[in-house]
């Protein structure tokens, strides 16, 4: 049979089909659970087995128990001992809509989820492209807040943080939205982030039961809430009262003499900067450090490549190839965390004076920068502060290499003469 | 048929296909068992399906001893790779060598064995007052192990003429130690198993630091043995023993023994009589649980 | 059937001058127009806008409608028109070359002063704010108490820009990373920030209030919201936002809410 059609209705079936290609109606996106964790929960990569590993009947435990306790990505819930607002929870979560006042809801999933991933675990589709990553909420470290190493950010620190962004990442200042909004983002990034720490302590859990438990966690509230949550949600209430005391910076300070003995302890033994920061100050005086996120996933790649030389039982087999491909999907490559370079005058966790005394007083958490606070006093941290500051201004000579520092070189002859006794 | 219908009729075929619904992967929650886990949680009755604990009714003390032997080769140490500060970072102009297995040559002995008291229903001694001193020289730390007991004071200190930073992992402790001087610590949490310190500026430098509530921690010597004194009698108390070096679970120490039930975990059970001390004997460790 | 093909076809071809001069008309009334202009020069490329839409709107509707017409009267269908077939006519192919040539001609010197007054004729002042676009927020660095760019003093600022109102304002444009925009519709001022590059961009507002900065050059990922905020105020008033964003910037003390507690911003 010869079909012979008019060009023009052709043409409108082929308009008519165009339009109506498409997707399936997408079902409501889920929280994924932590799989490295689920394959070594361990605070401590260092000794992983393969017996420690959550076997499926385990992870679908610790996720029923995450979904009791938390919710969905659509429809949070959180427990009252967690001291969050649902209803700021709500304008946060959820597909991005207008609700019944006009209002925007599922802010979260508008701004942050392409980079935070719906879990918050740093892991979202633009996530590989960025450098630094994005930050993982769920061991619950913040790197940049005006509390003591340990503790938590305050609130007001994770407000300063959408409003300013972090300058020199890609996270950008969202300034231009409004207070509400804000609010209901940090409530909900404290949501996730207690729901991460949650998961991780559950995951741990599975190691320090006893034979009688048969390998499953006890689900009564006792356990859930007094044991395993209410430590966690403690500690972010607690942040505001573990704010670092700032003392008055030193009146009437010749800012040429602070600049001064600033650089004198920035050189010196007992500060030492330049160890990581480098003699010229352009963060290039190590290398090989990494922060904690990417100190994890080392720590396991380690031992996979410690497996691969030896003999192992297809249970161990079959957990090292598991294991790989967890690492390929879920984790993102480690990059070595370069101490940050003084001289460009880009400060991630804000600029101002007081900023700098947070990062010099307490270290920052969650990366290799100590905590100077026991070892200089108040005084001098404001000294260094100083110093810091004038560095990207400081144009004479070069670099402002330190020649009265000599810079040592290795000492290749004690290890020649070593090797002759080995 | 002609060509324009087999055009149109691939077109509508490729119209419905779309995208279907994505696949979720990973483990999927049990929606029923979530909302009846929701109403428990909710509910504001006291638990009264909480297991009683047993309490203890045992008054008196005892102490457990052994000593631990390593069976087989322990092989040469590795050198560690000393790349900063090499006139100071070096023992007497010699290399610095991995601590993480330390056997003693004559008696072979095995040292830095951790053994600890999972629960125990209750504590003896007061916390010591005296701080407990955690020392590094030539960009070693002195002690492969740090235990202490939360809430006891522990002096991190610092005998090299230059500047270590000490970092407690999962204690959020990352200090500098001025060169000469120490600094307090008070661990205020326990540990689950030991937790590694580290020098950021020095990465070589590795040890290890384990902080219990009651206290009941003990390190074996570098003979082997070790005792853990005033511990409560009358109760079975499981005891967790780890080495830096073992294969098993997060580091746990299972040995094969004659007297005593291991888990593969690392675990013994043991009810120690009042006033008696409890000498395990002599635990072989064979080279192949430590990975050797 | 044929027939009705024909007009059916023809029809839809009238749909399009009538549709077309039918959205201009209702544009205005449903906010789809221009966007509302608070600059003392915008005037001039509005003008040229619209004359420039004159021009072509006449000339647009004459061809539809006429491109309708031929379809309407020669339609096969009514059979009573034969093909006459021609080897061209010289005399059509100079008038359609020479008459378009001589208006874009037209346009091009007609417009040449108002290009010059955006983009050449640069006033003779110090920068008041240097605009640094980065993937993807508006880095701000106003030359704080000195006047100088690039000094410790200087007030560094994200998407948040702040301008004197009735005065002529200097903008430096530079780029951190690729090709953005600097878009600010409601002053007609559309410069792109090359890399490399340090570019004045000049402008005054007339009116107090908070517009948009947009980016116009794709940039990456995030393009669709690299969206920043110019305010413009009166002179003192500036001058008074200056002063209080500085002292923020060299806080030394967390500030304190009015409730008493501690705020770390």
């Amino acid at each position: 049979m010869n079909m012979h059609l008019p060009v023009s209705v052709v043409m409108l079936l082929v308009a008519s089909c165009l339009a109506t290609v498409g997707c399936g109606p997408t079902p409501p996106a889920p929280f994924r659970l932590n799989m490295v964790e689920a394959i070594s929960p361990t605070a401590e990569k260092d000794s992983i087995a393969a017996e420690q590993a959550l076997v499926p009947a385990q992870q679908k435990q610790v996720a029923t128990i995450l979904l009791a306790m938390f919710g969905t990505p659509d429809a949070p819930e959180c427990l009252p001992e967690t001291g969050l607002d649902p209803a700021k929870l709500r304008l946060a979560a959820g597909p991005v809509r207008s609700d019944i006042v006009g209002r925007k809801n599922g802010l979260y999933r508008e701004h942050c989820v392409h980079c935070h991933g719906i879990t918050g675990d740093g892991l979202g589709p633009t996530a590989a492209f960025l450098n630094p990553y994005p930050r993982d909420y769920r061991p619950g470290v913040f790197k940049y807040k005006s509390t003591e190493r340990a503790d938590k950010p305050t609130h007001a620190d994770l407000v300063t943080i959408l409003h300013n962004g972090i300058p020199g990442t890609s996270m950008p200042s969202f300034g231009l939205l409004s207070p509400t909004q804000i609010e209901a983002l940090v409530e909900y990034v404290k949501y996730l982030s207690i729901r991460g720490e949650t998961e991780l302590a559950l995951m741990r859990y599975f190691f320090e039961l006893d034979d009688e438990d048969e390998g499953r966690l006890s689900e009564t509230r006792e356990f859930l809430v007094d044991e395993v949550l209410q430590p966690i949600a403690e500690k972010w209430v607690a942040a505001a009262d573990a704010i670092i005391e700032v003392p008055e910076a030193p009146e009437n300070l010749d800012l040429a003499v602070s600049v001064a003995k600033g650089k004198e302890l920035f050189y010196g033994e007992r500060a030492n900067c330049v160890k990581c920061h480098g003699v010229t100050g352009l963060g290039d005086g190590q290398a090989n450090d990494y922060d904690d996120w990417s100190k994890n996933i080392v720590k396991i790649e380690g031992k996979l490549t410690s497996l691969a030389g030896n003999d192992l039982d297809p249970a161990e087999r079959r957990w090292v190839a598991d294991f790989g491909q967890v690492l390929d999907g879920e984790a993102l490559r480690p990059r070595t965390i370069p101490p940050r370079n003084l001289r460009r005058g880009i400060y991630r966790g804000g600029r101002r004076p007081l900023d700098l005394y947070y990062r010099i007083h307490a270290g920052i958490n969650g990366a290799p920068m100590p905590a100077a606070a026991g070892t200089v006093s108040p005084e001098e941290i404001w000294h260094i502060v100083n110093y810091v500051r004038s560095l990207p201004y400081d144009f004479d000579g070069e670099l402002g290499v330190d020649r009265s520092v000599a810079i040592q070189p290795p000492a290749a002859e004690s290890f020649a003469a070593q090797e002759n006794t080995d | 048929m002609g060509l324009m219908a087999r055009l149109v009729g691939l077109l509508l075929a490729l119209s419905c296909a779309g995208c279907g619904p994505t696949q979720v992967s990973g483990p999927v929650a049990d929606r029923a068992a979530a909302a009846v886990l929701r109403e428990t949680l909710l509910s504001s009755d006291a638990a009264d399906d909480a297991e009683v604990e047993a309490v203890a009714s045992g008054t008196g003390w005892g102490s457990l001893k052994g000593r631990f032997i390593f069976v087989g080769n322990p092989g040469e140490s590795t050198p560690l790779l000393v790349d900063k500060d090499t006139t100071i970072c070096s023992k007497d102009g010699k290399k610095l060598f991995d601590q993480s297995l330390r056997v003693d040559p004559s008696s072979k002995g095995l040292a830095d064995v951790v053994v600890f008291a999972r629960k125990a229903s209750r504590v003896r001694e007061p916390m010591a007052a005296t701080p407990l001193v955690f020392d590094q020289k030539n960009c070693e730390f002195l002690s492969p192990v740090l235990a202490a007991r939360v809430g006891q004071p522990v002096d991190v200190r610092n005998s090299d003429p230059i500047g270590h930073n000490t970092n407690i992992s999962g204690s959020s402790f990352n200090q500098l130690i001025p060169a000469g001087a120490g600094t307090i610590y008070t661990p205020d949490r326990e540990t689950g198993m030991p937790v590694s310190v580290t020098c950021n500026i020095h990465p070589w430098m590795k040890a290890y630091a384990v902080f219990r509530k009651d206290g009941y921690v003990a390190v074996s010597a570098a003979d082997g043995s070790f005792e853990l004194a005033n511990l409560p009698a009358d109760e079975p108390i499981e005891f967790q023993v780890w080495h830096a070096r073992s294969t098993g679970p997060n580091g746990g120490l299972g040995l094969d023994q004659p007297t005593l039930k291991w888990t593969s975990k690392g675990r013994f059970t043991i009810t120690i009589p009042p006033d008696d001390i409890e000498d395990l004997g002599t635990l072989e460790v064979p080279a192949a649980a430590l990975g050797i | 059937m044929n027939r009705l093909v024909g007009m059916f076809w023809g029809l839809l071809f009238l749909a399009v001058p009538v549709l077309g001069v039918a959205t201009f008309a209702v544009a205005p009334s449903i906010n789809v127009w221009l966007p509302k202009d608070v600059s003392a020069h915008g005037y001039q490329i509005d003008s040229l806008f619209y004359f420039i839409l004159g021009l072509t709107g006449i000339v647009f509707i004459a061809t539809e409608v006429l491109l309708f017409w031929f379809i309407w009267k020669y339609d096969a269908a009514r059979g009573d028109h034969k093909a006459v077939y021609i080897h061209g006519s010289q005399t059509f192919e100079l008038v359609w070359t020479i008459i378009p040539a001589a208006t874009l001609l037209f346009l091009a010197i007609y417009q040449m002063n108002a290009w010059a007054n955006v983009k050449m004729r640069r006033p003779d002042i110090p920068p008041t704010v240097e605009v640094v676009g980065r993937q993807f927020e508006w880095r701000l660095r106003y030359p704080g108490r000195d006047g100088m760019l690039g000094t410790a003093d200087d007030i560094h600022l994200v998407n948040d820009l702040h301008l004197p109102v009735d005065e002529e304002v200097l903008v430096q444009l530079k780029s951190m990373d690729v090709l953005h925009s600097f878009f600010l519709p409601n002053l007609r001022i559309k410069q792109d920030a090359v890399p490399g590059m340090k570019i004045p961009v000049w402008f005054q507002a007339t009116e107090t209030g908070a517009f948009d900065i947009v980016c116009a050059e794709l940039c990456g990922w995030g393009h669709y919201k690299m969206k920043g905020r110019v305010t413009f105020v009166s002179r003192p008033e500036f001058d008074r936002w200056l002063e209080r964003k500085y002292a923020e910037q060299e806080a030394t003390q967390p500030s304190i809410h009015a409730g008493g507690e501690i705020v770390a911003n």
